[in-house]
């Protein structure tokens, strides 16, 4: 068992409890011993990086000296946009010794540990993509996916820049794909899995966001897919929860359930309504639910 | 060494597109500017392509090898030939096919002249028989949006202009910071006013093709971010974008987490929100819709508070926040010259083998 510190970030503990609900039930079962951390606030989300972008460095610092204090050198983190805006405040931080100082020095201003540099930001997926945690998931995922048709949705900020992420092709990433098959499913391809589901500016520039979303959505059915799978619930909420406006733009019905990572390696895993909370997803998950109940 | 290409061909007089194969010899230390040329002076002298420098300045050779914007003169052939991968060379996206890799620049140059790419410095007036000082730590404000070459990689993959072709989109706007930026311009207020328009700053939708495509290192997204960061600053806050963006700033230093529930209202103003009501009810009957009250308050929060409060007396307000950050991020873009082999955050990205993206220049 490895321990890590476990930042599960806004959505995760608002619209997406189901997120944390799977998270916590699975980790331990890949080797994941998560340490949750309680005095940690929001990453900015990019938002703050453009409004206040020295809070921002501010704000991830103090993350980042909570995660350090717990001893683990991982902080985990199962949305895009916090790996981000974590993993880019590190590396400045990790990097840049004066910057570094002046940052501490207001930190313990405030009562906030100081950060000497010491923890790696990564994603959920990336822990058990490979390695141990990869081992464990092929063994734990016995009760399989079934052939379920499953297309991989990356997202972003979790492929590019890739000079602050990095952890696969950002144009031919493999993580999703490999996770989909050793839980027995199928991945489909199709060419939006690498781009934008537009939720940055799905409140402020409504249009424009679903005409990003379009893409996914259709090339995912087109491709036959059953169910689309995502590592990031900014990702889930636009595709799941904006389907439905993208149906009444479009006057055509999609009904295309949107999984999180945690939910679909978990289904896999045997891990029960209760964990997985399929309920709370606003596209249904019965018909994927019913065929792998068979 | 023996070089296999697939190049989308396009005549616009009759519209046809077609995918052909091409199979010539090359010497091993050729780009895939080099392989192009030879395919039009041995195979097929109608193949159009454009060109000029070869060396990464002049910005013409912009196009797509495997769906991917890049440089014809920068991408090397021999890893690719060694692999033993076949790519497909395309036009850019996002800008019309002219003739075979030739795009319409065009619409790319309209938007550049919207920015208004010139030095306007008012009625400010060099210090008499000198020249206008600009301090090494000036320069470095827009170091990095001074190096674009014009060559469109960052447009062609653009995911907000896709959606909105009218989006002023990574180029246009990297290049406004690049005045904004400037401490001889006078013209900020004016220059941030436009770009706050209604398909500029607030349009990108952060997905960092751009920053991931530059060949020269501008990181265009993070010029944006400056852009929004210098108009907030400047009080140019009535864009929906930027109000999204300051009200997770005051959830941030009032509760530590996102107040989520609120984030429509403080984005769209309250009519719009009530319109959206039966919407926000299909997602409440989820629990999508978490309750504002009691407010989800984390830990120590009094300490984002006055960690705000100190970080605003210190003024490092706007695109003076990002770039403190560049130093940091320069180290892991030059890891090799610095790091252990194979430390870097992208060092487990091999150029070699490369199956075919499922992006590839169709269409």
């Amino acid at each position: 068992m490895s321990k890590v510190a476990y930042y599960k970030g806004c959505l995760a503990s608002l619209s997406a409890k189901e997120l944390d609900t799977s998270t916590q039930a699975l980790a331990p079962k890949l080797g994941i011993e998560l340490d949750e951390l309680e005095s940690v606030t929001c990453c900015g989300a990019g938002d703050i990086h453009e409004a206040e972008p020295d809070y921002y460095l501010h704000l991830n610092a103090r993350i980042l000296a909570y995660g350090e204090a717990t001893g683990a050198d991982t902080l985990m983190t199962i949305c895009n946009v916090c790996t981000l805006n974590l993993r880019q405040a590190n590396w400045q931080l990790k990097n840049d010794d004066a910057l570094r100082a002046r940052v501490n020095e207001n930190l313990e201003r405030v009562g906030v540990p100081p950060y000497s540099g010491g923890i790696e930001v990564k994603h959920f997926l990336w822990l058990i993509a490979e390695g141990e945690g990869f081992e464990l998931l092929k063994q734990v995922a016995h009760k399989g996916l079934k052939g379920l048709k499953v297309a991989p949705f990356y997202g972003c900020q979790i492929l590019r820049p890739s000079k602050i992420l990095g952890f696969e092709d950002p144009d031919r990433p493999w993580s999703l794909e490999r996770i989909i098959t050793a839980c027995g499913g199928e991945p489909v391809d199709y060419p939006a899995k690498i781009k934008c589901c537009g939720f940055p500016i799905i409140q402020a520039r409504e249009e424009t966001a679903l005409g990003e979303l379009i893409q996914p959505i259709e090339q995912a059915m087109e491709a036959g897919a059953d169910a689309m799978v995502t590592p990031c619930p900014l990702c889930h909420l636009s595709l799941d929860a904006w389907q439905q406006k993208l149906e009444a733009s479009t006057g055509r019905t999609f009904g295309l359930p949107i999984i999180h990572l945690s939910q679909l390696v978990g289904v896999a895993a045997g891990l029960t309504e209760s964990e997985l909370k399929f309920k709370r997803h606003v596209v249904p998950v019965d018909p994927v639910v019913e065929q792998l109940s068979v | 060494m023996d070089v296999a290409l697939k190049i989308w061909r396009f005549d616009a007089e009759t519209g046809e597109r077609q995918l052909r194969d091409y199979q010539v010899e090359a010497p091993e230390w050729s780009c895939l500017l080099d392989v192009l040329d030879i395919v039009k002076d041995q195979v097929d002298g109608t193949l159009s392509f454009r060109k000029s420098c070869r060396m990464m300045i002049c910005g013409s050779c912009g196009m797509r090898m495997d769906g991917r914007a890049v440089l014809a003169c920068k991408e090397r052939m021999l890893p690719i030939v060694e692999a033993g991968h076949v790519p497909v060379i395309s036009a850019m996206g996002n800008l019309p096919i002219v003739k075979d890799l030739v795009v319409d620049m065009g619409p790319f140059w309209q938007k550049m002249r919207a920015m208004k790419p010139w030095l306007q410095p008012g009625y400010l007036e060099a210090p008499e028989d000198k020249e206008f000082h600009v301090s090494p730590a000036e320069t470095e404000v827009i170091h990095k949006e001074a190096l674009c070459i014009n060559c469109g990689c960052c447009v062609s993959e653009c995911n907000s202009m896709e959606s909105d072709p009218e989006f002023l989109g990574p180029a246009a706007l990297a290049k406004g910071m690049r005045f904004v930026g400037d401490s001889r311009d006078q013209a900020t207020v004016d220059r941030l006013e436009s770009y706050n328009s209604e398909h500029g700053i607030w349009d990108c939708t952060r997905c960092y093709f751009c920053t991931e495509r530059c060949p020269k290192g501008v990181d265009p997204r993070d010029a944006i971010a400056k852009l929004g960061a210098e108009s907030i600053k400047a009080g140019i806050d009535r864009d929906m974008g930027a109000k999204h963006a300051n009200w997770f700033v005051t959830s941030a230093k009032t509760t530590g987490w996102l107040r989520e529930t609120e984030l429509v209202p403080k984005t769209q103003g309250v009519v719009s929100s009530i319109k959206e009501m039966k919407f926000a009810m299909s997602l409440a009957r989820k629990g999508k819709v978490p309750l504002p009250f009691p407010p989800h308050v984390a830990e120590n929060q009094k300490q984002a508070r006055d960690l705000y409060n100190l970080v605003k007396e210190q003024g490092r307000d706007g695109a003076a926040g990002i770039v403190q950050g560049e130093k940091g991020i320069a180290y892991i873009e030059f890891a090799d010259e610095h790091m252990e082999p194979g430390t870097g955050p992208a060092s487990r990205i091999e150029p070699g083998e490369q199956p075919e993206l499922p992006a590839e220049g169709g269409d």
